[in-house]
């Protein structure tokens, strides 16, 4: 909540009344968040140990597997994660980072 | 594109689906100031989010965003997106539509579709535009071919932790917009309302939603697409490649406990298309299709189903009696085969429900235009003239009208432009383009 808005043209007080209006909404924006970086972040540490599949990001980070693939979607979209190669029958995924690394070397 | 609080046009089309579209193109071309009424943040209707479309397999973005782009830097169109329409009625002056525009959040003439805000939203919910398979932010880019290409903040999700304002490079976000009234005068209206998929939840004897690897075609539509949630078909409980897929036909549709006692017409051919789509990208998947009939109606659709059988699709003629969740994420398929085994099961990885097609648009106290038994706007001539409705100077393009395909989509929308020019024609006694030509002959 740190953040400068100030340079949108809504004046403090206009915020101000729009946080108490939709205090509920925020905190439930804010819960997900708080969600949705936790999860990232355990995602994240998995696969910069090495690439891994669905079922193993889920093992390692304690989520379900579906919300497993469902973070790395998301993190593959922003260009954080990439599809490595196949294992079986699933997909490997690496972070974007390592594996341009990888590549250039 | 700059859209008014008031305003006058020769002709609105409320539906800025591929109906809509061709509808408002033909008659921009022939000179008609024409108003786009659009209730999602994009243009495009269903058919922009569709991989590929049956009988030729042709790209169906590739097809879509070239009249998207035309409709949008059109000078006589002018569209309106984010819109809930309140009131559509006959004066005398002709029609006039009363909206509310939603709000997006952000100043549309300031925002470049930069993405900045996007990439440092904090906030991650389901994709609906992606099925739910993978997240978008709160403030985002609809989609990636979205028109017009700008930023839409989902309110219910945002923090206003101001993370989008401070990288925004033109300043364009607005916290504080509010719902908008809009009004449209039209001489002549065009209804291309479209359709929805009957829900998933709607039947328990298919799990109501509930059951893993339970998805609808829709949903499949984005598997398939180039930029799809994983870029390929991947079973969602787990990222497995399916080695099983099957799909149930008449899952939401001929079905009077669902109250879709009519034959959606096209789900037959689409989940052909997407078998043989399928079948391409999976070459060593199974592919099951359970059927009560086969419904391949439009010129070379019994060639692509036939096509379909040779490359190994397997077509079984019967009616799912119920789906529950097997072992390992797998699916299992309670069905009666017609054609000698009676009441068996099979397990599948990966199941596709062909919904029904629901009419998109519920008139009652919005517009008096009348319907039919199925929901879907009644045409007064459905032989002569399928685009006539009971309404003076109000007509219907697309499965606003009830369930059809994209090529007869396409086809009907031409004729309602041409009944809307005809009938504005008659209004002024000349048609736009006529004073400039006679003028030029003088």
């Amino acid at each position: 909540m740190s953040h400068n808005i100030s340079d949108t043209p809504v004046s403090k007080e206009i915020l101000k009344a729009l946080r108490a209006e939709r205090k509920d909404w925020i905190a439930g924006a804010a819960a997900l968040a708080r969600e949705n970086k936790k999860a990232r972040k355990a995602v994240m540490e998995r696969l910069a140990a090495a690439s891994a599949t669905v079922p193993e990001i889920a093992e390692a980070t304690g989520l379900a597997p579906d919300a497993a693939l469902w973070m790395v979607a998301s993190l593959k979209k922003f260009g954080e994660v990439v599809e490595a190669e196949k294992d079986g029958s699933f997909y490997r995924y690496a972070l974007a980072a390592e594996a341009a690394q990888a590549q250039e070397a | 594109m700059d859209s008014s609080k008031n305003a006058v046009f020769d002709a609105v089309v409320i539906g800025g689906g591929i109906a809509g579209l061709q509808s408002a193109l033909d008659l921009a071309g022939q000179g008609y100031k024409t108003a786009v009424v659009e209730k999602d943040a994009s243009i495009g209707g269903k058919m922009i989010r569709l991989s590929k479309v049956f009988p030729t397999l042709d790209c169906a973005s590739c097809i879509t965003t070239p009249k998207m782009a035309a409709a949008a830097h059109h000078d006589n169109i002018t569209l309106y997106t984010c819109c809930d329409v309140q009131r559509v009625e006959k004066n005398a002056a002709g029609v006039s539509v009363s909206m509310i525009q939603r709000p997006r959040y952000v100043d549309i003439d300031k925002c470049i579709g930069c993405r900045k805000c996007e990439y440092n939203c904090p906030v991650l919910v389901p994709d609906a535009e992606q099925g739910g398979f993978s997240g978008r932010k709160a403030i985002r880019i609809p989609f990636s071919n979205a028109i017009p290409q700008k930023a839409l903040l989902d309110v219910e999700h945002c923090m206003l932790c101001g993370k989008c304002a401070d990288v925004c490079p033109t300043k364009a976000i607005r916290y504080d917009q509010k719902p908008e009234p809009l009004a449209i005068q039209a001489k002549t209206a065009i209804l291309a309302t479209g359709y929805e998929l009957s829900s998933v939840t709607g039947k328990p004897q298919y799990g109501n939603g509930d059951i893993p690897n339970v998805i609808d075609s829709l949903q499949m539509e984005r598997l398939l697409a180039p930029h799809g949630p994983y870029g390929r078909v991947l079973r969602p409980s787990d990222g497995m490649i399916p080695d099983s897929i099957a799909y149930v036909q008449c899952a939401g549709s001929r079905d009077a406990s669902m109250g879709v006692p009519y034959c959606s017409r096209f789900c037959c051919m689409y989940a052909v298309k997407q078998a043989m789509l399928l079948s391409g990208s999976l070459p060593l998947a199974d592919i099951t299709i359970y059927y009560m009939d086969i419904r391949a109606f439009g010129k070379n659709y019994e060639q692509f189903y036939q096509n379909a059988k040779a490359m190994g699709i397997e077509f079984v003629k019967a009616k799912v009696a119920s789906l529950d969740a097997g072992q390992g994420g797998a699916v299992t398929v309670r069905y009666e085969d017609q054609t000698g085994e009676g009441a068996t099961s099979r397990d599948h990885d990966l199941v596709v429900l062909s919904m029904g097609v629901l009419p998109g648009f519920a008139p009652g106290g919005v517009c008096p235009v009348g319907l039919g038994p199925d929901g879907f706007i009644q045409s007064v001539l459905p032989k002569m003239s399928p685009a006539v409705t009971d309404m003076d100077g109000v007509f219907v393009a697309g499965v606003a009208a009830g369930p059809k395909d994209i090529v007869d989509t396409i086809t009907e929308a031409g004729a309602a432009a041409m009944e809307a020019a005809k009938y504005l024609t008659a209004l002024s006694g000349k048609a736009p383009g006529a004073a400039n030509k006679e003028s030029a002959h003088e």
